[in-house]
């Protein structure tokens, strides 16, 4: 994430935090969506929304720290914070100034598989904004000063999201122990040592594979046009010659075959734990059926999880469940807080007990109905503002290669049974397939014989 | 100078590329209704159709300032509680009859009110006012419940401490007003906590959750004539009670520097506020006050951005913000930097400050930051959840839509010279209060030259400020 360091981090920073999962469903409102590839291979949708008179833009592109290699980690998300430091016509620090000053402003985040630029501006700063767009995608500039300075707020991002913060540490362990041949086992971030040694040459080798404009996709929504959008585009971005894209990543994280653990000591007033689950990416059929399971396990007070470790065991301040956006298999993470001076095992004890349970018997009609439902309602809050919006279509085109799978999620989650359910249960959260991170307090370990 | 050489390259740009970029766009809040029923509750209804939701949020008038000295978070608690047991549902009837709904109730307390919102699909409309409703005028505070939140948020507490940022605020607040009026930290501490009792939750509740002390905003997806005929029924049927309106202390400026030092002996950065006391909610200059530190670090073009991120890189962060509240609420600059750099990351804060007191701001920072404002501000009305907090905010504080309505006309008339007479009057110059969380062992004697009055805490021990044995 390029700036808001008030918003509460939550745990995977530089990518959990930004890309809460889209999914949802139900025969909730379509909205028309216009769609055009421009001749060099971008992607342009386009939802019009008079009601107030702003503009939420935002360009997906296909590159994330899953296409980066050990020594040089954290490089795509380094690379979208040069983004903002100048090229051609907006040298550095004119991007922002430009944009501030006609009323608008941006941001931008980076997970292990998506680089993600935001820009939210009033209708009048448009032809702008397309402006500043393709001048960063065409020419990049690389001031070796900005570069040393940005590399010291890249590490400074690190520190407070991972070193003084005992939930992005644990999560990072968690994803290096879970993998061990895919590129999710490093961190978005990077590693400090290979924050610390990029070179500007790295710099323009990320720019060269991942910003042709054929790896990129736009959506824009709000006070326009389909037709004033495709002509700025025809003006601005469609004259940037695309070039090839990003080597597919063929590692294939092999299955796991028995329980990892590790932990992590650290003065801490509390204990943490984190259980991680392989499961399949984004667009695989049991998406749908998993999301419905932890919904049932971890949403809401009535949740089964809550119910279990906060209300009746009391050995938890929190448990809650989150599943990336992903292009490859990934996994899908529990993350419980015990109360202080309550062993992490005690929590993970009782998670297990209830994963058993939903495997033993089915759900109730009950909990497949409530599941539905907040999911309606989770779908209603992600589109309900245009910044939202555009997020939800850009993400559904990228991860299920359709924005208008997003119409038939409601379909997808209807079908889901309660069979469906118990097999996802049964086929992926199961002990040889997770992998459990526990951070205990310093003092507390020391107690220990 | 590099600064202005960019400025005027930007304004180049904006004159003759972007004309159209300061054109006025006109921002207005959808019309709204105001009842006040029999029995004293203000009702503010607020249609606005397009997504099946309707959002309810009542704001009672009485906040963490009312929390009794060495009980504080009793009025956050007794938010927290409502929906832990009501006469018609226990808690786990409850939280699975919200669930079911895909809806949610939300409550807590901030320093001048305390908060109670719900948000449901139209759809499930009778069944969330049954919820929203009962939470609201018929808690029953099971003891068990009492118990499990206590042993919650006291471990809530300790698990804040585990991140400086969490907590920065809170020592900062606690410090700035020396544990008096906002000084009282909202969600309470290991020791005050401890101290909360049941009896002490009803009488909270029994003495400010009465109609005459609460205005109930709803928007969203509704018929007002339907809604307000529906909530006559429920909530006209709540008795009027008497209630004593809490004294906010108003609490002067700090005049001499003080500095606090948190040790947190693991920590590789150190987290900083500096500020003081500054302006109330509705300060007739908080138009100008909200511009100008647009320009001082309000935005990342911010003078601080700029000199301690863009220019710099000591840090991924820097903002300054005022947060104006009954009476005058605090100020801060608040970022964070490696510890070697404490002292450089400082320093140069200081020198914006100081900078800012000097030199004032330029036209061209303020027409940036009259844009930015105007651009930026209609995604902030955008959902009916936004109107109806926004709303029940302006009531309970006075202003009325023109707030809104006008916010246009009100930047525009805000000139070089008015920017800088606020600049003199609301921002804080030579007389700081510093709050700093870092490594004690590494910072503490760079960071004695700021100040003569110095106070030193350990973030393990319990409580924020001032110490537990001198309160």
């Amino acid at each position: 994430m390029k700036k808001n360091w008030l918003r509460i981090a939550t745990l995977a920073m530089v990518c959990v935090a930004c890309m809460s999962f889209v999914g949802t469903p139900a025969l909730a409102q379509e909205f028309p969506v216009s769609e055009r590839t421009l001749k060099n291979g971008m992607k342009v949708l386009v939802q019009s929304d008079h009601s107030i008179p702003n503009v939420a833009l935002y360009i997906f592109y296909r590159i994330g720290s899953r296409n980066e290699r050990p020594g040089t980690t954290g490089l795509s998300h380094f690379f979208e914070h040069m983004m903002f430091n100048g090229a051609k016509k907006y040298g550095p620090g004119e991007l922002d100034k430009v944009m501030e000053a006609n009323g608008g402003s941006n941001n931008a985040y980076t997970s292990q598989n998506v680089t993600v630029y935001q820009d939210w501006f009033p209708r009048s700063a448009m032809p702008l904004i397309f402006d500043i767009e393709a001048d960063r995608i065409q020419n990049l500039s690389f001031d070796p000063q900005k570069i040393e300075s940005e590399r010291k707020v890249v590490a400074s991002e690190r520190r407070s999201s991972v070193d003084n913060e005992n939930g992005g540490l644990l999560d990072e362990q968690l994803w290096a122990t879970a993998f061990i041949a895919h590129p999710y086992q490093w961190p978005v971030i990077g590693w400090m040592s290979d924050i610390e040694h990029w070179t500007i040459d790295d710099l323009k080798r990320h720019f060269a594979m991942g910003y042709s404009p054929s790896n990129a996709t736009m959506v824009v929504v709000g006070d326009v046009t389909p037709e004033e959008i495709f002509q700025l585009c025809e003006k601005t971005i469609e004259p940037i010659p695309p070039h090839a894209p990003p080597p597919p990543v063929t590692t294939v994280e092999p299955p796991q075959l028995g329980e990892r653990r590790l932990v992590v000591h650290k003065p801490a007033e509390l204990p943490l734990l984190m259980i991680a689950y392989h499961v399949p990416q984004t667009n695989h059929p049991d998406f749908y059926a998993t999301n419905i399971l932890r919904t049932i396990l971890f949403q809401g007070e009535s949740s089964r999880m809550y119910q279990r470790l906060v209300d009746k065991d009391q050995i938890a301040l929190d448990v809650s469940s989150s599943v990336e956006p992903a292009f490859d298999p990934t996994v899908a993470i529990i993350v419980a807080q015990p109360k202080q001076a309550v062993d992490p095992e005690k929590c993970e004890k009782s998670i297990y007990e209830e994963l058993e349970r939903v495997k033993l018997s089915t759900i109730t009609d009950q909990e497949l109905e409530k599941a539905k439902n907040i999911r309606l309602m989770e779908f209603y809050q992600q589109v309900r503002t245009i910044n939202g919006r555009a997020n939800t279509i850009g993400t559904y085109e990228v991860f299920d290669g359709d924005y208008k799978k997003l119409f038939d999620a409601a379909k997808n989650y209807a079908a889901v049974t309660k069979e469906d359910v118990q097999r996802v249960a049964k086929a992926y959260f199961g002990a040889n397939n997770r992998t459990v991170a526990s951070l205990l307090p310093e003092n507390e370990e020391k107690a220990k014989p | 100078m590099r600064a202005s050489k960019k400025c005027s390259v930007f304004l180049n740009l904006l004159v003759f590329i972007f004309p159209g970029a300061l054109s006025a766009q006109s921002i207005h809040i959808p019309p709204h209704e105001k009842v006040v029923f029999k029995n004293g509750l203000t009702v503010l209804l607020l249609e606005k159709h397009g997504v099946p939701i309707v959002n309810f949020a009542a704001l009672v008038k009485t906040g963490s300032v009312a929390d009794p000295q060495g009980e504080e978070g009793l009025a956050s608690i007794t938010a927290q509680l409502l929906r832990k047991g009501t006469q018609k549902r226990t808690a786990q009837q409850f939280a699975a009859d919200i669930d079911f709904t895909g809806g949610s109730f939300e409550a807590g307390a901030g320093a001048d009110f305390s908060t109670v919102s719900g948000e449901f699909l139209n759809k499930d409309l009778t069944r969330g006012l049954d919820l929203f409703s009962g939470a609201l005028m018929h808690p029953v505070f099971p003891q068990p419940e009492v118990d499990k939140l206590l042993a919650q948020s006291l471990d809530g507490v300790r698990a804040a401490k585990d991140e400086p940022r969490a907590v920065l605020g809170t020592y900062y607040d606690a410090y700035l007003f020396n544990g008096n009026g906002y000084g009282r930290t909202p969600d309470g501490d290991e020791i005050s906590l401890s101290r909360i009792h049941r009896d002490a939750i009803m009488k909270f509740y029994e003495s400010y959750y009465a109609p005459g002390n609460i205005i109930l905003a709803v928007a969203g997806d509704f018929h007002t004539v339907d809604m307000k005929k529906k909530l006559e029924e429920i909530f006209g049927q709540w008795p009027p009670k008497p209630v004593t309106p809490v004294i906010i202390p108003v609490i002067p400026p700090v005049k001499r520097n003080k500095l606090l030092l948190v040790d947190k002996p693991d920590a590789t950065q150190t987290y900083f506020a500096i500020g003081n006391v500054a302006t109330a909610a509705g300060d007739p200059d908080r138009v100008a006050i909200r511009l100008v530190n647009t320009v001082l670090g309000g935005s990342f073009t911010s003078l601080l951005n700029e000199a301690l991120r863009v220019e710099s890189g000591l840090t991924y962060g820097v903002v300054s913000a005022f947060d104006p509240r009954k009476a005058p609420g605090p100020f801060g600059i608040y970022s964070y930097t490696k510890n070697e750099s404490t002292v450089q990351a400082l320093d140069m804060a200081l020198q914006i400050l100081q900078k800012l007191h000097k030199q004032g701001i330029t036209a061209e920072q303020l027409a940036s930051a009259k844009s930015y404002i105007k651009g930026q501000f209609p995604p902030s009305i955008e959902t009916s959840r936004q109107l109806a907090q926004i709303i029940a905010i302006n009531e309970f504080y006075g202003l009325d839509d023109s707030e809104i309505n006008d916010l246009e006309a009100r930047i525009d008339a805000v000139t070089p010279a008015i920017a800088q007479q606020v600049i003199q009057k609301h921002f804080p110059a030579d007389n700081l209060v510093f709050t700093l969380i870092g490594k004690s062992s590494e910072i503490s004697a760079a960071v004695q030259k700021y100040t003569e009055k110095r106070d030193a805490r350990v973030i393990r021990e319990p409580g924020f400020w001032p110490p537990p044995a001198q309160k």
